[in-house]
């Protein structure tokens, strides 16, 4: 590493260290004035407010059946997926695996759209929202137990199943089910269990819109937000932001310690075969492709269709007819919701300016990671868990950090500073954009970069000209993935952009479908914004898929 | 995308992104009159255009999400001087933000307000009547229960709060939070009062606590417990309606309101118990910190005639005017009542207790009985 490298280096982890450490341990000093230091304490607050009463219990049980129900849709897709071959592969993927990067409030506003009064009807009986809350997370997570098994199935050598056979272990469907693919699938399925664990933990956009009351940690932060971290006022709120995110950030911590253990069993090498070898037609599987496209594809359907109807004031009934009102309204603005235009303005400056800042900053410390394998490999891996750290912090945490610990810094700048999103956005991008670059740096072929360096290439010529263009694939994703996130991100945005003028697209779909519902365009109008939103993070996934190298198909 | 393409790119987000900064900043200027406020009706778009255009300041609001939160907001914001005005505090909110010195005084003539000169049924001027804030719209807070099922034979009228933790009353009744509602918080002022808090005897717990064993449905909001589970009013009209309470809290001017939507015709009414109405004002306050003179300029128009008595129709409240009253058509006067014997709690006493009785409340919901 030269001095350059070191002085870029040393400024990422710098600047990666003011824009997410910093902020944070200023927002638990705050919190801490207020409630003092007492963990045990934070955690019993929980169950001693109302407002935050049995959000623990409920919490984890919607996150275990979630998990569970995400595995049982999600498997047989995959399986059929991998074991078979079909007609437009790619694309049956990328279908099936959409939900993943539709924004979380788009999935809220299809489902509610699915079980309303033009839909299943169901709503009206409230004993159904925990099963529209299971469904919807098992709707937005069946992408990774797809990617994570899909390419293990599909590569897998038939020479095994073939052998186990001839044998007495493997006659039945279940002896070969126990001895070949549980050993071989286990790893992959509980690692996407244990992602979609995390997901479904941390939800906070579809349990605020389906389940209302019943509230995870997540959503009982986000609700006591606003009086987190005053002294002498409200205090309670502050013991319950600390009790949930110990919680969370324990719960999250030890589920990416086993991630990270899972992954390495995942690496296991089994014999591998060509997909061409490995998969077979097989028309039945379309009972299990067709009814998971339906699955996956109704709640954005419903979401375009909801912004098309509208509810028949004049006949004060449920009759509806079909009408652009929805798109004029959302076009339009009023008063109390800026014009679709505006929040579009917003999400892109947001996104653009995340993007700026992220990736470079992800790419030098992607970088400096691997350079440090080379010569320090236990600082590398300390680099490399450190700029994961806020994996362990949900949306909700980082958005009441950037919050409270800019109020530490300069009060008004907490309302003021028009780019406090892109500092919560650029938290939850970052370790992303290293997770995808730093696999390419690892792959990429070093005796490139030796050899200009042997004909007298500047470090900036080869940078540009050699290691650029050999990359701009995974650069390519990172990019999309970096504004496609900052895009549809909620969570952390509601804290920190809610109580501002710079509304975002899912901010104003959160406020639009909020306001009183006796305006027969607030449901409309909010899924012709969620529409808007929907498309361009679609084109940004497919502009993905067709960049991503085929060896990344099992990540994200 | 080939190299040179690829780094064109780089460069022009480089170049643009500080271009769009540019345009999208803005700086306070003395020019300029900075709103804290949630979605007030009232506040609409030609409203604020008319007094932009006849005193040439520029108005910028920043939106909230309900009068907790401007309280929130001020107290975090704490002598930045970063709002001019603050419209949206409620009589519930206004003695904590008086207490913690948040308010700059303004000398607003109030002899048009309703208090000021004579003895009203609803003054405006009676929880404050001092310079820190000036009030813009009222109503009273109240019980409100579907007529059509609570006839006296499918559901007795109650007479008596008591009455709600019956068995027939087991999940009928859907409540606002007092800790994230304002609707909420003055109903559990109101019932504060109706239980004598001043005795010190623990029917205020015991209430609520027996209410919650009854299945009582706590929202988060307003919204929650009017649109999605009251039957008496328009939610059965929208999406995600259940109808599974009978009774709910309201304004005691609701049923006027529905009344005066739908033609002269509402099923809901309001329950005129002693001592379960709380009489809620909602003010206009200029900030310490903040260009008092702009804020004064906007208050008065505020509860000029011109924007004030229009409050029944934009803002679905009391205008605080002297003399103003909801207008007669469709029923919205005939089906708004003024409680007879109203709970009267002092702005004093909610700014000294309000914390120690939200702990109350708190401890009263999450005991068993």
């Amino acid at each position: 590493m030269n001095n350059t490298q070191k002085f870029f280096s040393i400024l990422a982890v710098f600047i990666y260290s003011a824009i997410t450490i910093i902020p944070i341990v200023f927002a638990i000093d705050r919190l801490i004035l207020v409630s003092g230091f007492n963990p045990i304490l934070w955690i019993q607050s929980l169950d001693q407010n109302y407002v935050s009463q049995n959000s623990i219990a409920f919490t984890f049980v919607q996150a275990f059946f979630s998990t569970i129900l995400t595995v049982l849709i999600g498997f047989p897709v995959a399986w059929v997926l991998g074991r078979h071959s079909w007609p437009f592969k790619a694309f049956l993927r990328s279908i099936l695996t959409l939900p993943f990067v539709i924004p979380a409030i788009i999935a809220a506003m299809g489902f509610l759209t699915i079980t309303g009064p033009y839909g299943l009807d169901v709503r009206t009986d409230e004993s159904t929202w925990w099963w529209t809350l299971i469904f919807s997370h098992a709707w937005f997570n069946i992408a990774l137990i797809i990617r994570f098994c899909e390419p293990v199935l599909s590569t897998l050598n038939p020479n095994f199943e073939e052998q186990l056979l001839l044998l007495p272990n493997g006659v039945t469907f279940f002896s070969r089910l126990k001895n070949l693919w549980i050993p071989i699938l286990t790893p992959s399925i509980a690692a996407a269990s244990c992602m979609t664990f995390v997901f479904s933990f941390t939800s906070f956009a579809l349990v605020k819109w389906i389940t209302v009351r019943d509230k995870t940690l997540e959503s009982t932060m986000a609700e006591v937000s606003s009086s987190a971290g005053i002294q002498g006022y409200m205090e309670p709120s502050s013991d319950i932001v600390l009790g949930a995110s110990l919680i969370q950030f324990l719960v999250l911590l030890a589920s990416l310690w086993l991630m990270s253990f899972l992954q390495q069993r995942r690496q296991t090498k089994w014999q591998q075969a060509s997909e061409l070898f490995v998969q077979n037609k097989n028309a039945k599987g379309w009972f299990v492709l067709a009814p998971a496209i339906f699955f996956v594809q109704l709640p954005i359907i419903s979401v375009i269709l909801g912004s098309f109807r509208v509810r028949d004031v004049s006949e004060n009934s449920n009759s509806f007819k079909w009408s652009t009102e929805g798109w004029s309204e959302a076009f339009q603005g009023s008063y109390s919701f800026p014009p679709l235009s505006e929040a579009l303005f917003n999400s892109l400056i947001y996104s653009f300016g995340t993007l700026i800042i992220a990736l470079p900053l992800g790419y030098i410390l992607a970088s400096t990671i691997h350079q440090l394998e080379e010569n320090n490999f236990n600082l590398s891996r300390i680099l490399e868990i450190y700029t994961m750290l806020p994996f362990a912090l949900s949306a909700a945490m980082i958005g009441l950090g950037i919050m409270l610990g800019i109020i530490k810094l300069n009060p008004s700048a907490a309302y003021d500073f028009r780019f406090l999103p892109v500092l919560a956005h650029v938290m939850i991008t970052v370790p992303f954009v290293v997770r995808i670059i730093l696999p390419a740096l690892r792959s990429f072929d070093l005796s490139y970069d030796e050899n200009a360096k042997v004909l007298g290439m500047s470090n900036f010529s080869r940078f540009f000209k050699i290691k650029l263009p050999l990359m701009k694939g995974s650069i390519l994703v990172a990019t999309v993935f970096t504004l496609a996130m900052s895009l549809g991100e909620f969570g952390a945005s509601f804290i920190v952009a809610r109580n501002s003028e710079w509304i975002t697209l899912p901010l104003l779909i959160d406020s639009l479908r909020g306001k009183p519902m006796k305006d027969p365009l607030t449901v409309p109008s909010s899924n012709a914004v969620a529409t808007v939103l929907m498309l361009i993070t679609m084109i940004l996934f497919l502009i993905v898929e067709k960049f991503r190298n085929t060896k990344d198909r099992g990540m994200f | 995308m080939n190299f040179p393409h690829f780094s064109k790119l780089i460069v022009a987000c480089l170049i643009l992104f500080p271009s769009f900064t540019g345009c999208i900043s803005e700086d306070k200027s003395d020019n300029e009159l900075v709103i804290l406020t949630y979605d007030v009706n009232a506040l609409s778009d030609s409203m604020i255009s008319k007094f932009e255009n006849s005193t040439g300041l520029e108005v910028r609001m920043i939106k909230v999400e309900d009068s907790g939160s401007i309280l929130s907001y001020l107290i975090q914001n704490k002598g930045v001087g970063n709002v001019d005005l603050a419209i949206g505090l409620d009589n519930t909110y206004l003695p904590t933000a008086i207490e913690l010195d948040l308010l700059e005084e303004v000398s607003i003539v109030k002899d048009s307000i309703s208090g000021k000169n004579s003895s009203s049924q609803m003054p405006a001027l009676g929880p404050y009547d001092g310079n820190l804030a000036t009030p813009f719209d009222m109503g009273f807070i109240c019980l409100n229960y579907d007529s059509s099922i609570v006839d006296g034979l499918n559901f007795t009228i109650p007479t008596s709060l008591w009455n709600l933790t019956e068995p027939e009353w087991k999940g009928k009744v859907a409540l606002p939070s007092p800790i994230t509602s304002s609707p909420g918080r003055g109903f559990m002022l109101a019932t504060l009062d109706y239980f004598d808090w001043q005795n010190n005897d623990d029917d205020f717990s015991n209430w609520w606590t027996a209410m919650k064993d009854n299945d009582a449905i706590i929202t988060s909001g307003w919204s929650e417990a009017y649109e999605t589970h009251y039957t008496g009013g328009y939610g059965e009209y929208t999406e995600g309606y259940i109808g599974d309470a009978h009774i709910t809290v309201s304004y005691c001017h609701s049923p006027g309101v529905e009344s005066w939507y739908n033609g002269n015709w509402t099923k809901s009414a309001s329950l005129d118990i002693d001592k379960t109405a709380f009489f809620q004002v909602e003010y206009a306050s200029a900030i310490k910190g903040g260009n008092s003179e702009n804020a004064e300029k906007f208050i008065e128009y505020l509860i000029s005639s011109e924007v004030n008595s229009q409050m029944p129709v934009e803002n679905l409240m009391y205008s605080v005017l002297e003399g103003q009253n909801l207008p007669e058509e469709n029923g919205y006067r005939f089906n708004s009542i003024i409680p007879s014997n109203p709970a009267v709690i002092s702005n004093v006493d909610i700014g000294k207790n309000i914390e120690i009785w939200l702990e109350e409340w708190n401890e009263a919901m999450i005991k068993s009985e």
